[in-house]
């Protein structure tokens, strides 16, 4: 192997990426080899000084008014899933469908910027989310939701970054209000409100995901 | 002969316990969770310093650093309720600091792209911000002058202790862009602290 290709693996081996046979290899190169030997030194160097660069700096004017004065406006929903958690799942759920209407009502007089289009990533929805799914008789969300991300994926290339971060932004808040009704379900089973707002944040995320899949190319 | 011995890989310093606070810690955090703005103060207290310095590494300006550092903090009060305590409160304010900066940095890159021509932006110079002697100041004007991709992995790889899996979902770029912008960042650092 040559020194630019023991180059590109100086990183991973610093970094204990490298599997110990490759290590062993590299050293044996280094051992050999003093212009290796010093990227190797000269990068632990680097990376050394970064890790003891200081990890704190008070900020130069205090922050706290600032944070206090929306902290103190914002009594926001705790962990116990009482009634105002309730009412922030149908908030996030509401604010969540007006960012992706107004997206696409709005997105023809949009200025678009070409940027290099995020992948589909799959997170994958909670057990907890998929438990709540069956009991609202929905067996096929996992099916459907694969089925339509492949789909956009296979169009990614076509369509706008800024349409393709927006479709996954809020994909992602869909999936992350529909994580916080099914926990709220988790404390509350029989909550049909919650059930509602679960079956609508479905309808929605596979309207956005159908939505983006049908849209005109782009690029 | 030199030898290289094999390094381990270093856990996030982030992810690092703080001994001895951890229960009082725990109390603040249990008491900002259901409600206690003076209980969050105290919590804003103690991790305002390393918040800031955060954000003002990432983004390069004071100004907006500080409002950055803001937001982070109303984030975290606002998501204390989903603070499970699987991890530190320092690592999870950590994580949600870093996602506001990229989230910032996300919608400002779409912002500018509308207004400004690419290729025009002038690194701001933070080292005047940060107390560090010698080569670890030139360290510091060199970062600011990375591009923000490098920089940002760079940031969080190296100094903050990152693993490229995490950086690459905090990102959203694939595992090998993150591995690739270090490699350039380290390059062009060693390149800087050279010349």
């Amino acid at each position: 192997m040559s020194c630019y290709e023991w180059t590109n693996r100086i990183d991973d081996f610093l970094d204990g990426r490298l599997k110990a046979a490759e290590a062993k290899d590299l050293q044996a190169h280094i051992a050999g080899c003093p212009s290796c030997a010093d990227e190797v030194a000269s990068i632990r160097e680097l990376r050394d000084l970064a890790a003891a660069l200081p990890r704190s700096l008070e900020p130069p004017r205090d922050l706290w008014p600032g944070i206090e004065v929306r902290v103190s406006a914002t009594k926001v929903v705790r962990g116990r899933f009482g009634s105002r958690a309730v009412l922030a799942v149908a908030a996030a759920v509401v604010i969540v469908s007006s960012v992706v209407t107004a997206y696409f009502i709005g997105r023809s007089q949009a200025v678009m910027v070409t940027v290099e289009p995020p992948s589909v990533v799959e997170s994958g929805p909670s057990e907890i989310l998929l438990a709540s799914f069956k009991d609202l008789g929905v067996d096929n969300y996992l099916d459907t939701r694969t089925e339509l991300l492949d789909a956009l994926d296979a169009r990614k290339h076509e369509l706008s970054g800024e349409t393709m971060e927006v479709v996954m932004d809020n994909l992602l808040l869909i999936d992350q209000a529909m994580d916080r009704i099914a926990e709220a379900l988790g404390e509350d089973p029989e909550n049909e409100f919650l059930m509602k707002q679960l079956a609508g944040a479905y309808r929605r995320q596979i309207d956005l995901l159908q939505r983006a899949v049908r849209m005109p190319a782009e690029v | 002969m030199a030898t290289f011995p094999v390094p381990k890989p270093v856990p996030p310093r982030a992810a690092m316990p703080v001994a001895g606070k951890a229960q009082g810690l725990e109390n603040l955090v249990d008491r900002a969770a259901s409600g206690e703005v003076d209980a969050f103060e105290e919590l804003y207290r103690e991790n305002a310093g390393r918040v800031y310095l955060l954000c003002l590494r990432m983004c390069g300006d004071q100004s907006l650093a500080e409002e950055l550092a803001q937001e982070a903090f109303i984030r975290a009060w606002q998501k204390l309720g989903s603070f499970r305590g699987d991890s530190a409160f320092s690592t999870w304010l950590h994580r949600v600091t870093v996602n506001v900066v990229l989230g910032d940095r996300r919608s400002t890159a779409r912002r500018e792209a509308r207004i400004k021509p690419a290729g025009d932006d002038v690194p701001v110079d933070l080292s005047a911000s940060v107390p560090s002697p010698g080569q670890a100041l030139d360290l510091e004007r060199s970062i600011a002058a990375l591009p923000d991709g490098a920089r940002a992995v760079f940031l969080l790889h190296d100094v903050e202790g990152y693993r490229h899996k995490e950086i690459a979902r905090l990102i959203g770029v694939a595992e090998g862009t993150s591995k690739a912008q270090l490699h350039r960042a380290r390059k062009l650092l060693r390149k800087a602290l050279a010349s």
